[in-house]
Parts: structure tokens; C-alpha cells; sequence
């Protein structure tokens, strides 16, 4: 091992490398600041500024305006929250299952967790459609949500699955000595020792279901009900032209929310991947 | 005796006898019965009235807000004046119109109208998802727009859309540098013919300047359209089948675009993998003379230009001629639709003379009807490139790729890729023509 002989020229070289890591990380998101204050003629100029020349205010407004930003976004939200929730309550027990039980049934299921994750969604799309539209769950957010439920499950059982491995058994054997019942080793021991996996996945599901866009655009019709991601979309239009300040406005804002949530869970977020690569 | 209950000729607590009390409950059950049968018969009257209107849905893919507003104006005002056929507008994402449609008819969930493309209508009329709207026309809706227009609709006889706003590829020019350099504009009357366009670029190419800046990232539509100039169709019917056939009119476009880029250099080839309007801040930054853009650009010369910026909108290029391919905007009824002669009734009011010039303003797209031209043209603050737009409509002309099911495919796996490798000088134009026949042959 090569020790240096300046230890404070080289924390001062790896902060300097970690700025640059991180200004090249977070250039987009500033990029898009400095957009969603331009005006259209400044949008277009050959050598653009990252400090807008005339700040405006416009494209919020159109965002928020034009394109019903706030009701997207609670549809959003609410959708988002359901399928994250569901998601763990199916998952956990179901992955504590997985990673606890070993023989065949739980090797051929874990094998068809991995092969579900192959489909191409544009093969499932229209069978899935008839599905939804027997089940009368076609233009809704419960039909939305059970997708996105489906969708994220066999992700978050693997991930699950692999954080339980990572407790060592001892702890449920110990309980099960003090007459501990399934449901109680679950809930009280597995559960809390887990919370970082937990975050992690629930995070995931919200994520998945915060930007999905095809599955939103072909089961929702009414504007009520619509996404933001399918919002966002309403910038783009024909040939490349894209409205570009309001839809850096509505980005910003559509990013907003999720910027949030990591930033108050980015300790349990860090736990838990970590958490999730130690194979027990 | 039941405690509580008095015989009939006690007097009740309040001092009336059991009879009188009884004819008063009699009168409060008659007035109830009045007034109950009253509240059925207004109910069943609006339930009936309810049954009577007819609530048509109208998917539309409509994007610039302008185009939104006028869409929402007009079917504003028929819900306003037509009261017993009410339509309601499902907004659709215009780059996913295909894939929410497909999905619509195949789950029986399909709007009413459907606002479409002719190239895109070819595949479903095929699946027979779209009503045949011939015997349903109104005789003025269809003497309003052009035979030659109506006959990318025409499927074999059905006519499953009707034709609204097209667009051609023009030439568009910063007026200052083409005067300092001494070269005159092209007028309506003598258009610049490809060899003159492909001087001129050439003269204003500069050590800091290009001739042109073309946007060529998906040049399919741009190439095919424009190859009609030449009398290019690409597919043609031979013994019941459409063949591919790569000869001099196919080939005449895509060569001189390719020459512009590789021989004169007067084509910025380092913006040719940009998309359309990607160049548009390097035309505005006088780093290029000339560009090439779909006509509704004119929208972003106004909106986004520098101030002062001296721009003109050129009339078509011409090769042996200057058609052009019209594959206008439609509007179709879905098979599904139970109510397909109410919605033909809407289609021909929303694409009446007026509000056809009320959308085409919006999209600055070309109105298929020309007396809608007219209106627009009277009705704008730029009337010369509105001049320019309208006087393209006697050029549109049926592309055969239009009405082909497989042709997105086509454009897609194969011509796109194809056509990028060769403006990029990676394949010859043999390699094309080799390359475009069999991608045809794999996916018709």
C-alpha cells in the first residue's frame, strides 16, 4: 500500500476530484435551472449562458398554468404512495418467504422472478390492456396501480430477498427460544433490522411508478387522471421541437419532489444498498 | 289494552280526535303521492332527455398551445350549439399516436373521432379499424378539398379520413446575407430549381459560414417527400404487389443532399445528425445562410428569432416539377364508435373553412382545403410566408408510400438508418438503393 508523503495535498486532491464529480453530476440539473428562466429568443441563442440574461418567470406559469401541473403531480403523489406501500406489504413477507425456504418451489421461484423481469413491456402492453378492460380497470388509478404493483414486484422480492439473507438466522432462532411466533419474528425482529433494505425498495417502487410513462399513456384517457410524466411529454411535440423552458420548468418541479425524499432519506438510502450487497 | 294507544273517540294529546287525525295523514299521503309521482316523471323526462344526447369522445393529438386553444374553441362552441351531441376531447401525446391507438382499437376502447395521419390510417384501415366514411360525407365538406388531396385518403375506394393540414419542405434564407452576397430571392412564379439551390449554397459558404444547415438526424420524410420533385414514388404496384424500385427519380434528392455535405462542403455536416429545428440557433446566429425546415418552422422564426432577424420563407424546390407528398393530418371515426353519422357531423364542423384556418394558424400547417387558405392568409400578421404555404397546395400530390401498412416499419428499421449511413458518406448510393429493396422485402 502507497502511503502519501502529503496527506493534506491529497485530501485536497480527492475533494477537488469529488467537486468535479459532482458538478459534472449535478451540471444537468443547474442546466435546467438556468433554462426554466430563459425567455424563447434566449432558448435559441448559438452561445448560450448558464446565468440567464433577462430572467422570466413565464415558463412557470405556463407550466403550472397550461398544463395543470398541481393536479398531475397529486395524481402522481397518490399513485406513487399506493403502489410503494402495496409493493412492500406484498413484498416483505413474500421475500422473508424466499430467502428463508429453501427447496425446489423456492429456486423455481426465483427463476421465474429473473424471467419476468425479460419481457419486453411492448410485448405485454396490449394483453395487458384486455386484462384491465375485463377487470373494468382501464382509464383509473387502481388499474395504474396494480401495474406498476406487478411491475415493480419482482425487483423489489430480489432486492428483498438478498437484505434477508444478509440477517443472520441466530437472531430468529434466539427469538423463536423466547416463543416468538412467525408473524411476531417478522414483524418485530426482521422488519426494523431490515428498514434500510425496506427504504430502499419502497423508494424503488415509488421511483418506478413516480416516472413511469408508457403504462400511464395507454390505460389513462381521461385529462383528470393524467400523470406527470405524461404531462411533461405535452412539451415535446412533432420533428424534434420541444417547448423547451416550460418543460425545464415543469421538470424542475416534476424533480422536486423526489430531490426531497432523497435528501431525507439519503443516510437510510446509503445503509441500505449497502446492506444489500453483503450476501449472508 | 296496549299502552300508548287511544281508542277512536278519545281525544289525541294535541286535542284533535283519531278520525281527524286520520284524514290529515289521508291528505299528507295524497299530497305525497303528487308530489313523488311529480319528482318520477321530471326524473324519467331527464333520464329520456339524458338518452338523447349522444356524447361523442375525440382523440386529438394536438400540441402547440395555440392549436390546443383554437381545437377547444371549436368544439366549445358545437357543445354550445348542439346540445342533444356533446364531444369530449382525450388529449393524446403526439409522438405515441400509434401505439395509444393501436392499443384503443384492439381493447375496444377507441375514441369516437380520431384525429391521425394518412400514412398511419393505411395500417388500420387494413385491420379494419376505421369506419368508411364515403356514403357519410356531407357534399360540401368533400367538394371543399382538392381530388388529389382526398386520394391519400382513398383505400381502395373506403375513404377513412378526412384530409385537414399538410406540410411541405422549404427553403428558409437570412435575407441579410443572401443581400450582401447579391443573390435574389426565388418568387412563386420562378422557383429556385435544385442545381440554382445548390449554387447559391455553395456561394455563401464560407471559411465561418456554411450555406446551409440541415437537420438530418431523421431525413426519411424529408428525402421521400421531396423525391416527388423528380417523380420519385419509391413503391409501385406491379401485378397486385408493391415492389420497391430504386431508379433516377429515387435517387436524384438524396444525391444532391449527400454532394452538398460530402463534394461541396456547403452543408454543415457536423449539424446534419442534429434533428430539424436542432440547427435552428446556428441559422439565427448567421452560421448559416440557408436552412431546410418543414413550413410550420416559420412559427419558430417568428417566436424565437432575434428581433431584426431578416428570414424569408422560399417557395418549393423544383426538380422536373415541385410536387411535393401531401400525408395530411385526418380525421377518422372508429368502427367501434356507435354514433359514426353524429361523428362525421362534428368532423365536417371542425373542418369547416373557418375553423380549418382557425388550426392550420395555430400549427402554421398548410389547410387542405384552399378557400381555408384564404383565411388564414387574410387573417395573418405575415401574410408572405402564408403566400408562400397556400400556393403549395396545388403541388401535393398522392406519395404510393402513404397508403402502404408496412411502410412505418419500412421507415423505421430500415430507410432511417439506411438514408443516415449514406448522408454520412459510410455507404455508397448502390449500397442504399441494395439496402432500402431488401429492408423492403423483409418487413412488407
Amino acid at each position: 500500500m502507497i502511503v502519501s508523503s502529503h496527506p493534506k495535498r491529497a485530501k485536497t486532491g480527492q475533494y477537488l476530484v469529488l467537486l468535479l464529480y459532482v458538478i459534472f453530476l449535478g451540471f444537468p440539473l443547474l442546466w435546467m435551472l438556468s433554462v426554466s428562466f430563459k425567455g424563447p429568443r434566449e432558448l435559441v441563442e448559438l452561445y448560450p449562458s448558464l446565468i440567464p440574461d433577462h430572467i422570466t418567470f413565464d415558463n412557470y406559469s405556463t407550466a403550472l398554468h397550461e398544463a395543470d401541473l398541481v393536479r398531475s403531480a397529486v395524481n402522481s403523489l397518490k399513485i406513487a404512495v399506493i403502489t410503494s406501500l402495496v409493493t412492500t406489504m406484498i413484498g416483505l413477507p413474500a421475500a422473508y418467504v424466499l430467502a428463508r425456504r429453501r427447496g425446489l418451489i423456492t429456486r423455481l421461484g426465483l427463476g421465474w422472478i429473473l424471467l419476468s423481469q425479460m419481457f419486453p413491456l411492448i410485448l405485454i402492453i396490449i394483453p395487458l390492456f384486455l386484462l384491465l378492460r375485463d377487470l373494468h380497470l382501464t382509464n383509473s388509478h387502481a388499474g395504474l396501480i396494480l401495474v406498476y404493483v406487478v411491475w415493480a414486484l419482482p425487483f423489489i422480492l430480489w432486492m428483498l430477498q438478498s437484505y434477508v439473507r444478509g440477517i443472520p438466522r441466530d437472531v430468529e432462532e434466539a427469538a423463536t427460544v423466547d416463543g416468538a411466533t412467525r408473524a411476531q419474528i417478522l414483524v418485530g425482529i426482521i422488519a426494523p433490522l431490515l428498514a434500510p433494505g425496506i427504504v430502499v425498495t419502497t423508494l424503488f417502487a415509488f421511483i418506478t411508478a413516480w416516472n413511469e410513462f408508457f403504462f400511464a399513456l395507454v390505460i389513462l384517457q381521461s385529462p383528470d387522471l393524467t400523470t406527470l410524466p405524461l404531462r411533461l411529454a405535452q412539451f415535446v411535440g412533432i420533428e424534434g421541437i420541444v417547448r423547451l423552458g416550460p418543460l425545464a420548468a415543469a421538470a424542475l418541479l416534476a424533480t422536486t419532489p423526489s430531490l426531497v425524499l432523497f435528501t431525507i432519506i439519503q443516510r437510510w438510502l446509503t445503509r441500505g444498498l449497502l446492506s444489500g450487497a453483503v450476501k449472508g | 289494552m296496549r299502552i300508548g294507544a287511544f281508542s277512536p273517540q278519545q281525544p289525541a294529546p294535541d286535542g284533535a280526535t283519531t278520525a281527524e287525525r286520520r284524514i290529515q295523514m289521508r291528505k299528507v299521503i295524497g299530497l305525497g303521492a303528487v308530489v313523488l309521482t311529480g319528482v318520477l316523471l321530471a326524473a324519467t323526462a331527464a333520464q329520456a332527455g339524458r338518452r338523447d344526447t349522444v356524447k361523442l369522445t375525440f382523440a386529438t393529438y394536438v400540441w402547440q398551445p395555440t392549436t390546443v386553444a383554437a381545437t377547444k374553441s371549436i368544439v366549445d362552441s358545437w357543445n354550445k350549439s348542439h346540445s342533444n351531441i356533446q364531444v369530449e376531447i382525450v388529449p393524446v401525446d403526439v409522438n405515441s399516436v400509434h401505439d395509444k391507438l393501436l392499443t384503443n382499437f384492439v381493447g375496444g376502447t377507441a375514441a369516437d373521432i380520431i384525429h391521425d395521419e394518412a400514412a398511419d390510417i393505411a395500417g388500420f384501415t387494413q385491420q379494419g379499424y376505421l369506419a368508411n366514411l364515403k356514403p357519410l360525407l356531407p357534399k360540401s365538406l368533400k367538394a371543399s378539398i382538392p381530388n388529389r388531396i382526398w386520394d391519400t385518403v382513398n383505400f381502395g375506394g373506403k375513404i377513412t379520413g378526412v384530409p385537414s393540414l399538410m406540410q411541405t419542405y422549404n427553403v428558409f434564407a437570412n435575407m441579410d446575407i443572401l443581400k450582401s452576397a447579391g443573390i435574389k430571392a426565388p418568387t412563386l412564379a420562378k422557383p429556385w430549381t435544385w442545381a440554382q439551390f445548390r449554387s447559391v449554397a455553395k456561394r455563401l459558404t464560407t471559411s465561418d459560414r456554411f450555406g446551409v444547415c440541415w437537420g438530418l438526424r431523421s431525413p426519411t420524410a424529408a428525402i421521400q417527400t421531396m423525391s416527388l420533385n423528380y417523380g420519385g414514388q419509391f413503391f409501385y404496384l406491379e401485378k397486385g404487389k408493391w415492389v420497391f424500385k430504386w431508379g433516377a427519380g429515387e435517387q436524384a434528392v438524396v444525391r444532391q443532399m449527400h454532394d452538398m455535405i460530402h463534394v461541396d462542403k456547403s452543408v454543415d455536416a457536423a449539424a446534419t445528425g442534429l434533428s430539424g429545428s436542432a440547427v435552428l440557433p446556428a441559422f439565427f446566429g448567421g452560421k448559416c445562410a440557408m436552412t431546410v425546415q418543414g413550413n410550420f418552422s416559420a412559427q419558430s422564426m417568428i417566436l424565437q428569432g432575434p428581433k431584426d432577424f431578416n428570414w424569408a420563407m422560399f417557395p418549393l424546390l423544383k426538380g422536373k416539377t415541385q410536387d411535393q407528398v401531401a400525408n395530411p393530418q385526418t380525421y377518422s371515426v372508429s368502427q367501434q364508435s356507435t354514433h359514426k353519422k353524429e361523428a362525421v357531423q362534428f368532423i365536417a364542423y371542425l373542418l369547416n373553412q373557418k375553423n380549418m384556418a382557425k388550426l392550420a394558424a395555430g400549427d402554421w400547417l398548410i389547410p387542405a382545403s384552399p378557400a381555408a387558405g384564404k383565411v388564414a392568409r387574410r387573417s395573418t400578421k405575415h401574410p408572405g410566408s402564408w403566400k408562400v404555404a397556400t400556393a403549395s397546395v396545388v403541388h401535393f400530390r398522392k406519395g404510393n408510400w402513404v397508403s402502404l401498412a408496412a411502410y412505418a416499419r419500412w421507415k423505421a428499421e430500415v430507410a432511417t438508418p439506411q438514408f443516415v449511413q449514406y448522408l454520412k458518406d459510410a455507404i455508397t448510393l448502390n449500397q442504399l438503393g441494395d439496402e432500402l429493396s431488401k429492408g423492403w422485402d423483409r418487413v412488407r
